[in-house]
């Protein structure tokens, strides 16, 4: 019975010795999923689908720089080619760990920059049912993580991490995501509001290597109240193009090199 | 010999049979009354394919719109721009935030509605109020932001700054009621100066439901209790006042037990159907009546029985028939609740006089011989009896001016009756004191008005409304429609547009103009929903940009209001053509059109079931002469109930339209029940009877049923006229006054006409028209 018990015991002591905290986890998740490489480039696709299946169709170019280690500042540039009537429009993002964003905005039709409050990263970004920080990324101090549970998606095994803000100025009550043991891309996320009840729900729908990087090629955030969905997909993506830094700058706002977002 | 089935010699052979048998039939419907289900959603008036419905719908899913939306306003004598006032503003909504059903994504108040500004050269879209101020710089603020953007003015505050408002929308399928209780709970926890109101489609709907319930469970069975006294006043015998009582009851039952028992929930219109079904119970009132009077001359209680039913069997039958055939009718309408409601009350009249020739006869075999001696009469020495047939002498004396009199009512009524103006508000359905009222008429003095509409602009092409041209049309419809005085505030995308235009020009008011290219227009929308709440562009344009939809807060819930609107908007569209169609939408809208459809199904189904109790009376006395003549106090009843409103300038609503049928129920069994009396009587009239005589004996007699019959009745509605709900006390009041007017005008001005038309009427040979009753 003993035996039994110590060889049980034994089991376990190598999986609890290596296994990671839910906040390790997230960390090393948010490291693969919006720092890789030093720098990115993505023609992004971005439908946004209504529950009766009308489309509204965003183009753009992204382009990320990372200034710091993962989880530290970055940079992110985009210009838009869709809709119409917004082509030429840029963004620019300074993104800094525990602090506001920076946000720029080029309005060519009447050739003005804004700069842009970052008040409330939880708002939609560009309409989509992706918020801010779906895009670039929730600090990680801000929540508390715990590994609830081991699970498989597709095939893959996850950690199902479930966050929970420190504070109560999030929009949701906590959220739970399915990190890949292999690659700590999120494979799905749910997200949970105030009162308990599911209302997002985030997928990565096709992960492929770019340069040795594994990539969300296809991911959709789903709105399940609502019914509404976003679908992004990159219809191309590269890793270390040696983007300066001056890029990120008014002046290119207003005219972005054609190398760059083409 | 075969002998016809005959189910008043059965009834009085087997009386206890009977009895047990209805008892139990009784009992048996009974028992579907557990599942009753109620549905106050006027929505639910329409079918949901009825085109309103469908572009209603359409609209809301095109525009990402909630069917319902509660609306809490918050009042401060001292203002509500303060740090405690804004401090308990910001712990409601948050609680409000939590309440399961409420689609916390899209609730506007101060926290959550989204603003936007410049300030130090930065653009701000987010949330007008994150979180309550902490200092008083901070209040200032805010008031510099409420005060310097429209859009904000008359929505969420007022312009004297004593009132803000939060907007809470309704998930689909959440109970309204409840969330509304729920919101009370939150506000009854702030202890401070302000006053909190509910207001809202939700809240009214369901109130009026609650209303309703507590009518039909404590007005009805308080005027049955005030008829059951009157009844036992006049007959002073308490089985035979139990038996009328009885009767309608039964009546009631059967009737709403059938509607529950197929599954049919019980809509305002089918509520009133308890009330009608007493109203025309108590035409066996004249089985009493007659009884009383044969018993007398007789002294034998079977023979009575068996002679009082041949008496008024034939009128009793024919009543019935005809008020049965008037309200069928209503079954060929198209409105649903019309339909249920008139084969109700169809079925209903169907059941009371299968009870007169059962139920009535077997209560009056065990009636105690010597109870009736005193309480019988005799017509010659009843004072009542003697006051009506001097009315009828009066009519029958004076025939000329008793018709002169009437038909210089009908002129005036007819006069009247163009008057009529058609109108309906739900919220005056509630009485001025009353919780919704009084938190309907503070938010409509203090912003932009609590009854919703919209008005939808669509074009073929996608971008159409980044187009500048389409942005100051709209514009334009906004200013115009803003002239009006029921419209009290209006928001479109181009509220957006222009706000943004002067936000990004350093809040120069010369910018709050709409731009002049399509790009710019487009940037300004794209810039805008980079931050916004996805539901505010959604709101006000579709996903193509092929649609606007322009709200329109009215401060009235006139159906009126709307209609005003819809002209304006079509003036307008008129004088400024574009090439677009415009419609207008929402919840205004849709109570005007489902109140013009019901009004006009209950017009069109009392016309002709006007024809059909035409006919019947033709049938009846086999004579169009005499149906015509029988007809007259309807049609006058009618027509002076309609001549009243007009003149005294009442809106000619949904309930007075249902009202206005039960003239079948009443009027035309007075006429049936006097000219069928009067004609039997005339064929056994003692020799030398004149025609004078005859009807001062049939207003003596059964017209002693029929004065009986409208005093009974408009007795007990009376109370109805202290009802919570106007529509009941508009039933309670008309009852009153139709019951008097059609027996006044049975008693006085049918004598009249048959004197008038004496040669024509009455000496025809009577032999097939009426047969003579058994002596």
């Amino acid at each position: 019975m003993k035996r039994v018990l110590i060889a049980l015991l034994a089991g376990l002591l190598p999986l609890t010795a290596l296994a990671l905290s839910g906040e390790e986890v997230m960390k090393k998740s948010q490291a693969a999923f919006l720092y890789p490489g030093k720098d990115f480039k993505a023609r992004v696709v971005m439908k946004l689908v209504t529950k009766d299946g009308q489309e509204r169709v965003r183009e753009m170019t992204m382009l990320r720089k990372n200034i710091g280690e993962a989880g530290g500042e970055q940079k992110y540039f985009m210009y838009f080619f869709q809709p119409a009537d917004v082509k030429d429009m840029t963004f620019m993002t300074y993104k800094y760990p525990a602090k506001d964003d920076d946000r720029w905005m080029f309005i060519p039709a009447i050739n003005m920059v804004k700069r842009i409050a970052a008040q409330d990263k939880r708002s939609s970004f560009v309409g989509s049912d992706f918020t801010y920080e779906d895009v670039s990324g929730r600090d990680i101090e801000d929540d508390a993580h715990t590994i609830e549970r081991e699970d498989k998606v597709g095939g893959a095994d996850c950690y199902v991490v479930k966050s929970t803000p420190k504070a109560g100025d999030a929009d949701f009550g906590y959220k739970l995501t399915w990190v890949s043991k292999a690659n700590f891309l999120p494979l799905k996320e749910e997200q949970y509001d105030r009162k308990g009840a599911q209302y997002k729900l985030f997928t990565a729908d096709e992960i492929k290597d770019v340069k040795g990087f594994p990539t969300v090629m296809r991911r959709t955030m789903k709105n399940v109240q609502t019914g509404h969905h976003t679908e992004v997909s990159y219809t191309k993506a590269d890793y270390d193009l040696g983007l300066e830094d001056s890029l990120f700058s008014e002046r290119f706002l207003r005219q972005p090199p054609r190398k760059w977002i083409e | 010999m075969t002998k016809k089935f005959s189910l008043v010699e059965f009834s009085t052979h087997r009386p206890k049979l009977v009895l047990m048998l209805a008892g139990l039939i009784t009992l048996l419907f009974f028992t579907q009354f557990p599942k009753i289900r109620t549905d106050t959603n006027p929505k639910h008036m329409l079918p949901e394919t009825s085109d309103v419905r469908v572009w209603n719908d359409r609209v809301d899913k095109d525009f990402a719109l909630y069917e319902d939306t509660i609306v809490v306003g918050v009042e401060n004598d001292v203002g509500v721009l303060n740090q405690e006032t804004l401090a308990r503003i910001a712990r409601i909504t948050d609680a409000i935030l939590a309440l399961p059903g409420v689609a916390s994504r899209d609730v506007n108040g101060f926290t959550t509605i989204t603003n936007v500004t410049a300030e130090e050269g930065t653009l701000k879209v987010g949330p007008l109020m994150p979180a309550a101020p902490k200092s008083d710089a901070d209040v200032a603020a805010l008031k510099k932001a409420l005060f310097g953007n429209p859009l904000f003015l008359d929505r969420v505050i007022s312009k004297d700054g004593k009132t803000t408002a939060i907007y809470v929308p309704l998930e689909k399928g959440a109970n309204g009621a409840e969330i509304a209780d729920k919101i009370r709970e939150i506000v009854a926890r702030e202890k401070g100066p302000e006053r909190y109101y509910i207001a809202g489609d939700p809240v009214a709907r369901d109130t009026f439901g609650a209303e309703m319930f507590k009518l039909m469970a404590i007005f009805s069975p308080i005027a049955g209790g005030i008829m059951f006294a009157a009844i036992q006043f006049m007959f002073r015998n308490l089985a035979l006042s139990a038996a009328m009582m009885g009767v309608s009851m039964v009546a009631i039952i059967w009737s709403m037990g059938l509607l529950i028992g197929v599954g049919l929930p019980v809509h305002i219109m089918s509520s009133m159907a308890p009330v009608f079904l007493m109203a025309i119970a108590t035409d066996s009132i004249h089985i009493f009546n007659e009884f009383y009077f044969r018993y007398r001359e007789h002294g034998d209680k079977l023979a009575a029985i068996r002679e009082t039913m041949a008496a008024v069997s034939r009128p009793v039958r024919f009543t019935a028939l005809a008020t049965a055939a008037g309200f069928a009718v209503l079954l060929f309408m198209n409105i649903i609740p019309v339909k249920v409601f008139g084969g109700l009350i169809a079925f209903g009249t169907v059941v009371l006089r299968l009870l007169s020739f059962s139920f009535i006869p077997a209560v009056l075999t065990f009636v105690r011989e010597d109870k009736l001696a005193g309480a019988a009469e005799d017509a010659a020495q009843d004072r009542v009896a003697r006051l009506l047939g001097r009315m009828a002498a009066f009519g029958a004396g004076r025939p000329g001016l008793t018709v002169a009199i009437a038909a210089a009512l009908v002129a005036v009524s007819v006069w009247g009756t163009s008057k009529i103006h058609v109108n309906n508000n739900l919220v005056a359905w509630f009485k001025a004191g009353s919780e919704i009222r009084v938190a309907d008429t503070a938010m409509n003095r203090a912003l932009g008005g609590t009854s919703l509409g919209y008005v939808v602009v669509e074009s073929k092409d996608a971008d159409f409304m980044k187009r500048p041209e389409a942005m100051r049309w709209i514009e334009g419809l906004q200013h115009h429609l803003e002239k009006l005085p029921v419209v009290g505030k209006t928001f479109s995308v181009a509220d957006y547009v222009k706000r943004i235009n002067r936000v990004l020009h350093d809040d120069d008011a010369k910018y709050d103009v709409v731009p002049d290219t399509h790009d710019t227009i487009g940037q300004y929308l794209f810039l805008f929903s980079m931050s916004a709440k996805p539901a505010d562009l959604d709101n006000v344009v579709d996903q193509g940009f092929t649609k606007a939809n322009v709200w329109v807060q009215m401060k009235t819930w006139d159906a009126d209001a709307m209609r005003e609107v819809i002209a304006a908007t079509e003036a307008y569209h008129k004088a400024n053509p574009l090439p677009a169609i415009v419609k207008p939408a929402g919840s205004a809208y849709f109570n005007l059109v489902w109140n013009e459809e019901v009004l006009g199904d209950m017009v069109r189904g009392l016309s002709l079931a006007l024809v059909v109790v035409l006919a019947i009376l033709a049938l009846d006395f086999r004579s169009l002469k005499w149906a015509l003549v029988a007809y007259m106090p309807l049609l006058l009843t009618i027509l002076l109930i309609y001549g009243v409103i007009g003149i005294t300038g009442k809106d000619f609503d949904m309930p007075l339209s249902v009202l206005s049928t039960l003239s079948l129920g009443m009027a035309v069994d007075f006429a049936i029940h006097f000219v069928s009396r009067f004609r039997s009587r005339r064929a056994d009239a003692p020799d030398g009877e004149t025609v004078e005589q005859s009807l001062a004996w049939t207003a003596a007699r059964p017209g002693k049923g029929i004065m009986r019959n409208a005093i009974l009745f408009a007795a007990a509605f009376s109370v109805m006229m202290a009802a919570p709900l106007t529509p009941y006390v508009a039933v309670g009041a008309f009852i009153v006054s139709m019951m008097l007017l059609s027996a006044l005008l049975t008693l006085v001005l049918l004598p009249a006409l048959v004197m008038l038309g004496r040669r024509w009427l009455v000496d025809e040979p009577l032999s097939t028209a009426a047969p003579a009753t058994s002596h």
